[in-house]
């Protein structure tokens, strides 16, 4: 039973980590990244050609962040455009249409060109025990590294000047607007900080599990479910939705077959919906 | 809220009593019996090909869900994401029950596409009850055809899993020959399509158009919000029971992959989107142009998925809308009526 806590724990972490970045970007814009699960990937995709030119593994993680910043700064100037131009329901269902379309055009072309590709991150030396449960070092690592992430993500909302005056536009966007934070450059902040968040997730994902270049759709739609459950706009809320969920997700696999598991994890996210549509920390409307 | 997506395609409410009450019933059933007489020519040109008959009952079977999502989505504002899981219902629960069980295939249709109709008006009174907002229906219903996915996954013994089964049952029937599952289809195509029109010109088509531009209105004027949104959810879900269940007799196998999120949802979505959601036309002018184009993509293999993405930026940048409300709107104006066509096609 505390090995399935502790192995949900760290899927959760990942599952938080994953829903943080697209979280901020729908609380701050009014934006729905559906390819988000894609910056990952290509992210992924950063790190193995890296690697494969001689790159030590944590430098070409560091490329790889550089990489899902550029991205998010790339789908800000590009295809979020014509979404800023409109308001309310249509700016969400707009910015879900186009960045499909971006998904596909990511997915169609590494799956063309890349079929084979995927990554793992092996961490050497064996087993770390914790409180009498073996865990797997990529685990430990891949869990720290979240861990460090959130904390930073929060206290960097907490406590800098940026980081507030982005609070400011989720919370009030003409009200920030009127103290002379600008809204649109708060988002693209927001947009480079969320694919610098997907990289990141795609480093921890591959130290605990494969991620070949079809793993985008899932990953997108595991952080959405996520970040709907923790309530749009909410970190913390993401990251305890993530972790009720993983918990939930693991002592469920310890017990019954995959596909019930996830069966189980998909109703306790939707019974959570149904009964606060806010979600779990988020604020109604 | 002039700008929403599903805006009405530039019908007014106010003024339109007149109108309708000169306009007859054959303003409906005359165009889509037309339409009817000129998708019963097909055969004639593809007959010859199993496989571009194949082609065409899908674009059929398309056209179908994109009328039920359009119902669902487009009338009442309900985003279902769930459009491939409804019609997997139909599909998987007609096949199950004509096979497993050994009911007649009439039969198992009409329950499977019970089951699916209920199904959907659970899942619309639920989204209902709780108000959730378009993003929290949309979610909702994802997990759900996520679960229904798993489901498939996990009673392997009796869908056969990842790889789906063969359906015995009606084997030797004319549902498994060349042309009649294309008449079979395109009958339940211009049945859908008759009863969204009568629908749109109930009581029911103003409830809807009421409650999409302003719901808070409509609650206060009186209409009964919950009850039509249940309803379209309701009927809507039956056409994609149905066609799921039809389809799945003609092709005669299911897999998961038949019912799939990307297979079919993403799909529709795109088809109604290019054919103007909301409009009665729409959904048929969607898939006839997304079986072609996917046809001519063919060949491109995975960079067909590309195109797909492309095709789709381009055209939410372009004409948002849709193109039946776009090519309506820019008739009027050269025409210099006040008063539309709601829904048709000009030409």
């Amino acid at each position: 039973m505390t090995a399935a806590i502790f192995d949900g724990i760290v899927i959760g972490l990942r599952f938080g980590l994953l829903a943080a970045g697209l979280t901020l970007v729908y609380g701050l814009g009014g934006v729905l990244l559906l390819a988000y699960g894609q910056v990952t990937v290509i992210s992924a995709v950063v790190i193995i050609f890296a690697m494969d030119a001689g790159i030590p593994a944590l430098p070409a993680v560091g490329l790889a962040l550089v990489a899902g910043g550029f991205m998010g700064l790339v789908l800000d100037l590009t295809i979020l455009r014509p979404v800023y131009r409109r308001h309310g329901e249509a700016r969400v269902l707009l910015s879900l249409l186009l960045t499909l379309g971006v998904a596909f055009i990511v997915d169609g072309f590494l799956n063309w060109r890349y079929p084979l590709l995927g990554l793992t991150l092996r961490i050497g030396g064996g087993p770390i025990e914790i409180i009498g449960v073996r865990m797997p070092r990529g685990s430990v690592v891949a869990s720290a590294i979240a861990i460090v992430a959130m904390v930073g993500l929060l206290s960097f909302f907490r406590w800098t000047t940026l980081g507030r005056a982005a609070r400011s536009v989720i919370e009030d966007q003409e009200g920030a607007r009127l103290v002379g934070i600008d809204p649109h450059r708060m988002l693209r902040l927001i947009l480079v900080l969320s694919g610098v968040l997907a990289a990141l997730v795609a480093a921890t994902q591959a130290m605990v599990r494969l991620i070949d270049v079809r793993s985008g759709f899932e990953l997108t739609v595991f952080a959405l479910i996520v970040t709907v459950v923790g309530g749009l706009g909410s970190v913390t809320g993401a990251l305890l939705a993530g972790i009720i969920l993983g918990i939930i997700y693991a002592i469920a696999l310890t017990y019954i077959g995959t596909s019930l598991s996830l069966i189980i994890l998909l109703a306790a996210a939707a019974i959570t919906i149904v009964i606060r549509p806010a979600g779990l920390l988020g604020v109604r409307e | 809220m002039t700008d929403r997506f599903t805006e009405a395609t530039g019908t007014s409410v106010i003024g339109g009593v007149e109108r309708r009450a000169s306009r007859s019933l054959w303003r409906l059933v005359g165009p889509v019996l037309a339409l009817g007489a000129v998708l019963a020519l097909v055969p004639l040109r593809l007959g010859d090909s199993r496989v571009q008959m194949g082609v065409a009952v899908v674009g059929l079977a398309f056209a179908c869900y994109t009328i039920g999502f359009n119902l669902i989505f487009g009338s009442t504002g309900q985003l279902f994401l769930c459009a491939g899981a409804l019609a997997g219902i139909g599909g998987y629960g007609a096949a199950i029950l004509a096979d497993e069980v050994g009911l007649p295939i009439p039969v198992s249709i009409l329950l499977a596409t019970l089951v699916a109709t209920l199904t959907g008006a659970l899942l619309s009174w639920i989204a209902v009850r709780r108000s959730l907002g378009v993003i929290f229906t949309g979610i909702v219903t994802l997990i759900f055809t996520l679960s229904f996915a798993n489901l498939l996954l996990g009673l392997g013994n009796l869908t056969g899993g990842e790889s789906g089964f063969l359906i015995e049952s009606g084997g030797d029937s004319f549902l498994r020959r060349q042309i009649p599952p294309y008449y079979v289809m395109l009958v339940i195509v211009l049945g859908c399509l008759l009863a969204h029109g009568l629908l749109r010109r109930s009581h029911a088509g103003w409830a809807f158009r009421a409650l999409r531009d302003d719901e808070v209105a409509a609650e206060l004027a009186g209409v009964d919000v919950a009850r039509y949104r249940v309803y379209a959810a309701g009927i809507g879900s039956a056409m994609l029971g149905l066609t799921g269940a039809v389809y799945a007799l003609t092709e005669g196998r299911v897999s998961p992959t038949t019912f799939g999120f990307a297979e079919v949802d993403v799909v529709v979505v795109v088809m109604l989107a290019f054919g103007g959601i909301g409009s009665l036309y729409g959904p048929i002018l969607g898939a006839a142009v997304f079986t072609v184009v996917d046809e001519l993509f063919v060949d491109l293999g995975q960079l067909r998925l590309m195109a797909y993405g492309a095709l789709v930026i381009m055209l939410f940048l372009w004409v948002p809308k849709g193109v039946i409300p776009t090519l309506s709107g820019l008739w009027r104006r050269r025409a210099g009526r006040v008063s539309p066509r709601r829904g048709g096609s000009p030409g």
